[in-house]
């Protein structure tokens, strides 16, 4: 029973990195890659679109259909955290469609996860250090142009900031 | 009380020289983009025979 | 004999120092703007936080540091060079403060990176940055170095020959009186604005064509106007600008690179009217010139090695990173670790060289400057013909900048003594990122941009380089944006106060 269950379990699809890809992007050319990340960036472009997709620190832009793309439906930046996505594809490390560019052709597009939201607090010993802080700025710049003017009462200097 | 019309002719009049050596500047910058992107496509097309 | 130190002298430098410290107070107001638009409201505080230090600190040292005594040509230099440490300390408050760094001594290197117009970064995580963050290091570099450096150069620094062959031919010739520094900052700003505003138009409409939402295109078209007028390089996306894949946006940044590496006096004369200048002008010559050599060997020597087989991605990997090292911008469409392990040598050797040379004179390009190897190339050229001509020939050697100048020795004596400068320091840079394991062409290619203040990288500079490294590129950056000679009677002024003392 145990070896018909370990016959039918599946092994998860290893997964190359970011980092890898780009590391080692002579011996993955051509090759069909997975990749698994984060979607940083969406750009349509008619029936195709560019998603950037960041792993481990470095993005990597795939070029999948447009209905793929449009399944993301949040985008990573500073308040969000972009859908989790894994893509097979072909990499080119050189793409010759696109310029050069170090690139995915994606066969498979698969949003994993949604992205979620991040809540940014102000801090609130900021918030107290940035009033105390403006109100001593605005202060010193007060007291110290009154000091000026009442010595130039006496010494004539010119009170000028420039 | 109102405000003085403004005039695209008289604008492009007062500022033509401003306008036209921002263009030629622009200009510049494309001369350069087209001749390196016929020097690439020459290179390009050359290597075969190489 | 050298007049020792006085405390009047730094009592000129000190008070002449607050100044700037207001001045970046009231640079770090700007991206509260930012953050109120994007509902950004805990980075508030940040910048808050950093402008009230710099107005404190200004405030106490123009009190105390007090005089009436007018700057002298020493004063002048050594405030400059010590402008470019103080500002950008300052300025990294806020990034320290918002975790866009790993440490307060990176938080310094992205600033003063902003500053002096380089773009090597080592934020940790730029495609989660604020809005208001990015804004700040983009602004950074375009008001440090797209107006602050020209003025300061034209108004200070230019006071030797060479730099007033540099500063003021456009304006004073015409005038025939001494020059206005007021107006000719002025001119600098509006000359700025215009090609902002222009840049900013052009990113936008190329990046809406690429993809983006226009409230994205916007930002991000504003930000590299900035930083690709500047000649700075910093990105609001970690891939810098191959986020985009697009060839139009790269195009632009062509356009708006090669705006930012002309000379602001070719600027301030074509846009008077002289339009002939730009093809005459002997900077222009040698860029087109360096444009056209290094392009053809890097495309050539990238395509026979068939890392790129196209012409389109000859253009768009070759030319493009010749023109963005070149004109020390440092936009990059290829991933850094790119660049260290897979281009061929001889084509990051070339960058190197290009980053090195560097742009315009009294531009917002980095480097040894063009007009100072147009100079060294007319001198060689002009020494070579008093050997071939009969004894009795006289060679007069000349330059047209603006109009016909002499080639004295002063002037051949100047160029020669900087970029002997820039390449010793280019050396030491290159030995001490190789000592810390890193091969030869790579430290070269780093160092050259770092001194050239260009910022291209091939994966050195990181949040997890040495710190000896991080400080080292930031006394590269400062000297090099500086040329060399500022950092030099900074460190002559000081061996002055600590052998003679300070005499009352």
């Amino acid at each position: 029973m145990a070896v018909v269950l370990l016959l039918f379990m599946v092994p998860p699809v290893s997964a190359e990195t970011g980092k890898e890809l780009v590391e080692n992007s002579v011996r993955f050319d051509g090759a069909t890659v997975t990749l698994r990340g984060e979607v940083v960036g969406v750009l349509m472009r008619g029936d195709y679109a560019w998603v950037n997709v960041l792993d481990n620190g470095v993005a990597i832009g795939v070029w999948c259909r447009a209905n793929d793309a449009e399944n993301v439906s949040i985008i990573g930046d500073y308040t969000h955290n972009g859908d989790n996505v894994e893509v097979v594809g072909t990499f080119h490390f050189a793409c010759t469609e696109h310029g050069g560019d170090l690139d995915i052709h994606a066969e498979n597009f698969t949003v994993l996860a949604s992205g979620t939201p991040v809540e940014r607090v102000p801090n609130l010993l900021a918030v107290l250090l940035s009033a105390v802080l403006v109100a001593l700025a605005i202060f010193t710049i007060f007291w110290l142009r009154r000091l000026r003017k009442e010595k130039s009462e006496i010494v004539p200097w010119p009170m000028s900031w420039t | 009380m109102g405000l003085r019309k403004f005039s695209l002719v008289s604008f492009l009049k007062k500022n033509f020289d401003f306008i036209a050596g921002v263009l030629s500047e622009i200009g510049l910058a494309a001369a350069i983009i087209a001749v390196a992107m016929v020097i690439c496509m020459l290179l390009a097309s050359v290597k075969p025979f190489l | 004999m050298i007049p020792a130190v006085t405390r009047e002298d730094l009592k000129v430098i000190g008070y002449n120092l607050s100044k700037i410290c207001y001045v970046t107070g009231a640079v770090l107001f700007l991206p509260i703007i930012v953050a109120v638009i994007y509902s950004e409201f805990d980075t508030i505080p940040y910048f808050l936080i950093g402008s009230a230090i710099a107005f404190i600190l200004g405030c106490l040292v123009s009190h105390f540091l007090y005089t009436k005594k007018e700057m002298e040509l020493k004063h002048a230099v050594c405030m400059a060079a010590l402008a470019w440490l103080l500002a950008p300390i300052l300025a990294s408050v806020p990034i320290l403060l918002s975790n866009a760094t790993a440490s307060g001594l990176d938080a310094c290197f992205e600033s003063v990176s902003g500053f002096t117009g380089t773009g090597l970064t080592l934020t940790l995580d730029i495609d989660h940055l604020s809005h208001s963050i990015n804004f700040l290091r983009h602004f950074l570099q375009f008001f440090g170095d797209g107006i602050g450096i020209i003025v300061v150069s034209l108004s200070i620094l230019g006071k030797t020959e060479m730099s007033s062959v540099l500063a003021f031919k456009g304006e004073a010739k015409d005038m025939g009186i001494r020059p206005s520094i007021v107006r000719t900052s002025r001119m600098i700003i509006k000359i700025a604005v215009a090609f902002l505003i222009i840049g900013t138009i052009l990113f936008t409409a190329a990046g809406i064509t690429a993809g983006l939402d226009p409230g994205t295109a916007v930002f991000d078209g504003l930000n590299h106007s900035m930083t690709g007028y500047a000649t700075g390089g910093f990105s609001t996306r970690s891939q810098n600008l191959l986020y985009y894949h697009s060839v139009w946006v790269e195009v632009v940044a062509i356009v708006v690179m090669v705006l930012g590496a002309i000379n602001f006096n070719l600027h301030y004369v074509v846009l008077g009217g002289r339009r002939r200048e730009i093809l005459k002008n002997i900077e222009v010559r040698v860029l087109l010139f360096m444009l056209l050599t290094f392009g053809l060997l890097v495309s050539a020597n990238l395509l026979f090695t068939n890392f790129y087989t196209s012409g389109e991605a000859l253009f768009r990997k070759g030319v493009f990173h010749v023109i963005s090292a070149q004109t020390t911008t440092g936009f990059q469409t290829v991933p850094p670790s790119q660049f260290m392990l897979m281009w061929p040598v001889f084509s990051m050797m070339l960058l190197s060289a290009a980053m090195v040379i560097g742009g315009s004179a009294n531009s917002t390009s980095g480097g040894i400057k063009m007009l100072r190897v147009g100079v060294l190339l007319k001198s060689f050229w002009g020494d070579v013909k008093r050997v071939l001509l009969p004894r009795t020939a006289v060679v007069r050697g000349s330059f047209h900048h603006i109009e016909d100048t002499p080639l004295t020795d002063t002037v051949i004596k100047g160029a020669a003594v900087i970029t002997i400068s820039y390449l010793i320091l280019f050396s030491v840079g290159t030995a001490i990122t190789a000592a810390h394991g890193y091969g030869l062409e790579d430290s070269m290619f780093e160092t050259s941009s770092a001194l050239g203040n260009v910022g291209l990288s091939c994966g050195i500079t990181s949040p997890s380089m040495p710190a000896v490294l991080k400080v080292t590129y930031m006394f590269l950056m400062w000297a090099g944006k500086l040329e060399i000679m500022a950092v030099f009677v900074l460190f002559g002024f000081v061996i002055l106060g600590l052998r003679k003392g300070i005499k009352k």
